[in-house]
C-alpha cells in the first residue's frame, strides 16, 4: 500500500467539499423549484413511513374511513386549526409539535378512529392514509 | 364455642336468636357483629377447620354456559370459606353501581352507596384494611410516585386497598371460639328448611355420616356464597315446589361474574414513562394501595357504559421484569411456598404439586427472573396491558339451576349456565377507547384494542366472583330479597353475601359482602333478634 501523499488528501478533501456543496446547493435550489403537489404533503414527513403506518393508511382507505382521493384528504386535514398553523411554519420542530398538538386535541374532542385495533386521532390516521396514497399505495 | 357435630353428644335441638349458615366473610362478620350486640348466634359450617376433599366435593357441579369458569374449586367449603384463597383486592362499589342506569337493563339497587357507607367503614377492619377512604386525591400526598398526566375529565385514578389477604380461619377462629354468644358447629350440612306460616320454623343439619341436629331461631341467614345460596333455596322444595323464595322464577337467575381479562395495550411514546404508581402495591403506612384507571361516572352515564377499573401491567424491553410466567403452575408453586413458609401443608397439596410439576419450565423462568431482578436494573417500560374485572350486565338467562345428579346428602347438584352478553365486551372496548383517547391527548402514546369487533368471548375468564342469584329488589317480581336482604316471601329468612347484589359493579365483592353483613347485623339486632328463641 502506497503512502498517503498530500496530493491524495487534498484530492479527497476537494471531492468531499464539492459533494457537500453540490448537496447543499441542491437543497437550497430545490426550495425554489415549483412542485406538482400541494404544500400539504410537507406534513407527510411527520408520519413515519414504516410498515405500521402504511398498514394504517391502507386500512383507513380500505375500510372507507377516508376516500382514496388525496386532494379530498388534504382539504379535510387542513381545516384543522393547528394543522393550518403548522402549514404556515417552516420550522420542522414547531411543525411536528403542532401536528402532535392537533392529534392531542382530536383525542380530547373525541375525534378518534379505530384502525386495526389502534385508537388513533383522525388527523394522524388521515395523514397515514395520505402518505400511503402518496407513496403509490405500496404495501 | 366451636363444636364438631360429628362428636357432639346431645341430640336435643339447638336454639339461638339467629342461625347463620356459612362461615365465610359474610357469615363470620355477621356472627361477630350480632354477638357484639348481645345476640346469641348459632353458626353452622359444612366443612372442618381446613380443607377436606369429601366435603369440598359437595360443591361439584356442571359448567354448561361459558366454559371459562369453574364451580368446584373456585370456592372453599370449610371454616373461613373462600377467604382461604382470595387475593385480597378491595374497593367499595361506586355510587353509579347502585343507580338505575338506562343503558343497563335490570340495574338499580333499592339502596344507595350512602346507605352502605357507614358499613363499609365498619367492614374495613374485618379485612385488615386501612381507613375507609378510596378517593385518590386524598391519598395523593402520601404517595411518592406521580400519576400519569391524564385529563381527569377523561380518565381518573381509582384507588383499591389490598388486604393481607385476611384468611378468616386464621384471623377469627380463636375469636369465634372465645365468644360465648356464638355456638359454631363444624361438619354441619344444611339438609332441610321447615316452613310454617310463611316463616322458617327450623333448619335441619346433618354430617356426612348421618348425625343430625335441628336448629331453631328467631331469624335465619344463609351465607353460603353466590352459587350455594341459590342451590339451597332451590333444593328446599318440599313445601314450596319451585323452591323457597322462587315464586317468580328468580332464584339462581341473574348470575354474574366479573369479566376477567388482560387485553388492550398502551404503547408508550417515551422511554422514561414512570408506571411506579400503577404496577405495584404501594405501602403508605396506613394502607396498601393499588391504583388503576377508570372513566368518570358522567362518561359512563352519558354513553351507557358498564363500570370498569383497568390496572396497568407493564411490559419491559428486558424480559427479566415481565410477569408472563404467572400461570396456573406458578400460582400453585407460590401457594405452596407461602404455606410451607408458614409451617403449614398447603390445601390441595397434590393438586398444587402436580400443577407445579407440569409447569416446571415456567416456574424455572419465574424463579430465575425473581432472582435476577435483584441484580439487573429495571429495563425500559415499553407498554402496559390493561387487566380488569369488568362489570357484566345482569341477565335473567345467566343462571344457576339444579341438575338430576345428587350429592351424598341427596341434594341435587347445580349446573352453572354463565352467559356473557357480547354487548358487555362492546362496552369494555368503548371504555378502552376512552382510555386510549386520554393517553393520546396527554401525548403519552397510543392504545391498541384487544377486543375485536364483533367481540370474542374467549378473552374473558371468571373473576371467581359469584354474584346475583338471589338479587335485591323492592319488588318480589324483580328480586328474591328486599332492601334488608330478607327473602320476600319468608318472614324470617335472610340472605348474606354476593348473591344479593343487584348488579356486580367492577369492584372485587368481598368488601361489599362484609359491609352488607354488618348492615344485616344492625337490622337483625334492631328487629328483636336479641331475644333468644326459647
Amino acid at each position: 500500500m502506497g503512502n498517503i501523499t498530500r496530493r491524495i488528501v487534498l484530492g479527497l478533501a476537494g471531492i468531499a467539499g464539492v459533494g457537500a456543496l453540490a448537496f447543499g446547493g441542491s437543497l437550497a435550489a430545490c426550495r425554489l423549484v415549483p412542485r406538482n403537489s400541494p404544500g400539504f404533503f410537507a406534513y407527510l414527513s411527520e408520519i413515519a413511513r414504516d410498515q405500521a403506518a402504511r398498514r394504517i393508511g391502507r386500512a383507513m382507505v380500505g375500510s372507507g374511513h377516508v376516500s382514496g382521493d388525496l386532494e379530498a384528504i388534504a382539504a379535510r386535514i387542513t381545516q384543522r386549526p393547528l394543522i393550518r398553523e403548522a402549514f404556515a411554519t417552516g420550522c420542522p420542530r414547531t411543525r411536528r409539535r403542532l401536528v402532535q398538538d392537533q392529534c392531542a386535541a382530536d383525542f380530547r374532542d373525541g375525534r378518534m378512529v379505530s384502525v386495526e385495533g389502534w385508537v388513533l386521532s383522525e388527523t394522524e390516521a388521515e395523514l397515514c392514509a395520505a402518505a400511503w396514497i402518496a407513496d403509490g399505495r405500496t404495501a | 364455642m366451636i363444636v364438631d357435630l360429628r362428636e357432639y353428644e346431645s341430640e336435643e335441638p339447638v336454639s339461638g336468636a339467629v342461625c347463620v349458615v356459612g362461615t365465610g366473610p359474610a357469615g363470620i362478620t355477621l356472627a361477630l357483629e350480632l354477638a357484639r350486640q348481645g345476640v346469641d348466634v348459632v353458626l353452622m359450617e359444612s366443612g372442618g377447620r381446613t380443607y377436606e376433599a369429601e366435603t369440598q366435593a359437595l360443591y361439584d357441579g356442571e359448567v354448561v354456559g361459558d366454559p371459562n369458569t369453574d364451580v368446584s374449586s373456585s370456592r372453599l367449603r370449610q371454616f373461613g370459606g373462600t377467604s382461604g384463597h382470595w387475593t385480597g383486592l378491595c374497593a367499595p362499589l361506586d355510587p353509579i353501581d347502585f343507580e338505575k342506569r338506562p343503558g343497563v337493563p335490570d340495574s338499580g339497587w333499592p339502596i344507595t352507596r350512602a346507605d352502605l357507607d357507614p358499613y363499609y367503614a365498619r367492614a374495613q377492619p374485618y379485612l385488615q384494611l386501612g381507613p375507609f377512604d378510596y378517593d385518590f386525591t386524598a391519598w395523593q400526598a402520601k404517595l411518592d410516585r406521580a400519576p400519569l398526566p391524564l385529563d381527569p375529565a377523561m380518565v381518573r385514578d381509582a384507588v383499591y386497598q389490598q388486604s393481607p389477604p385476611t384468611r378468616f380461619e386464621e384471623t377469627y377462629w380463636e375469636t369465634i371460639e372465645a365468644t360465648d354468644r356464638i355456638a359454631c358447629f363444624l361438619h354441619a350440612n344444611l339438609v332441610d328448611i321447615e316452613l310454617a306460616d310463611d316463616a322458617v320454623a327450623h333448619f335441619e343439619f346433618s354430617t356426612l355420616d348421618g348425625r343430625r341436629i335441628r336448629v331453631s331461631a328467631t331469624h335465619y341467614v344463609l351465607a353460603c356464597g353466590g352459587i350455594e345460596n341459590a342451590r339451597i333455596l332451590l333444593n328446599c322444595n318440599r313445601q314450596r315446589v319451585a323452591g323457597i323464595g322462587n315464586e317468580h322464577d328468580l332464584v339462581g337467575r341473574y348470575y354474574m361474574d366479573h369479566l376477567n381479562c388482560e387485553t388492550s395495550t398502551i404503547l408508550f411514546a417515551e422511554d422514561d414513562i414512570d408506571l411506579g404508581l400503577y404496577d405495584q402495591v404501594i405501602e403508605t403506612g396506613v394502607a396498601s394501595l393499588s391504583v388503576g384507571l377508570k372513566l368518570p361516572a358522567e362518561v359512563m352515564r352519558e354513553e351507557g357504559l358498564l363500570n370498569n377499573t383497568a390496572f396497568l401491567v407493564p411490559e419491559y424491553d428486558d424480559a427479566t421484569f415481565n410477569d408472563d410466567f404467572r400461570d396456573r403452575g406458578w400460582v400453585s408453586f407460590s401457594t405452596m411456598v407461602k404455606s410451607f413458609s408458614r409451617g403449614r401443608v398447603p390445601d390441595r397439596f397434590a393438586e398444587n404439586y402436580c400443577n407445579a410439576v407440569e409447569d416446571i419450565d415456567v416456574i424455572g423462568v419465574g424463579v430465575y427472573r425473581h432472582v435476577m431482578r435483584h441484580f439487573v436494573p429495571a429495563g425500559r417500560t415499553v407498554a402496559a396491558r390493561l387487566r380488569q374485572d369488568a362489570e357484566p350486565s345482569p341477565r335473567a338467562d345467566s343462571r344457576v339451576y339444579l341438575t338430576d345428579d345428587t350429592d351424598p346428602l341427596g341434594w341435587r347438584r347445580i349446573a352453572l349456565d354463565w352467559q356473557i352478553a357480547p354487548s358487555d365486551l362492546d362496552s369494555l372496548r368503548r371504555t378502552h377507547e376512552h382510555i386510549g383517547a386520554a393517553v393520546g391527548a396527554a401525548g403519552l402514546g397510543r392504545l391498541k384494542l384487544g377486543i375485536p369487533d364483533p367481540p370474542d368471548l374467549d378473552v374473558v375468564f371468571t373473576g371467581y366472583h359469584h354474584i346475583g342469584t338471589t338479587r335485591m329488589h323492592d319488588s318480589p317480581r324483580s328480586g328474591v330479597v328486599d332492601a334488608n336482604c330478607k327473602v320476600h316471601s319468608v318472614k324470617n329468612l335472610y340472605m348474606a353475601g354476593s348473591s344479593v347484589f343487584t348488579t356486580a359493579g367492577t369492584a372485587n365483592p368481598t368488601l361489599t359482602i362484609v359491609a352488607l353483613a354488618a348492615r344485616l347485623a344492625d337490622h337483625l339486632g334492631s328487629s328483636g333478634a336479641s331475644q333468644t328463641k326459647s
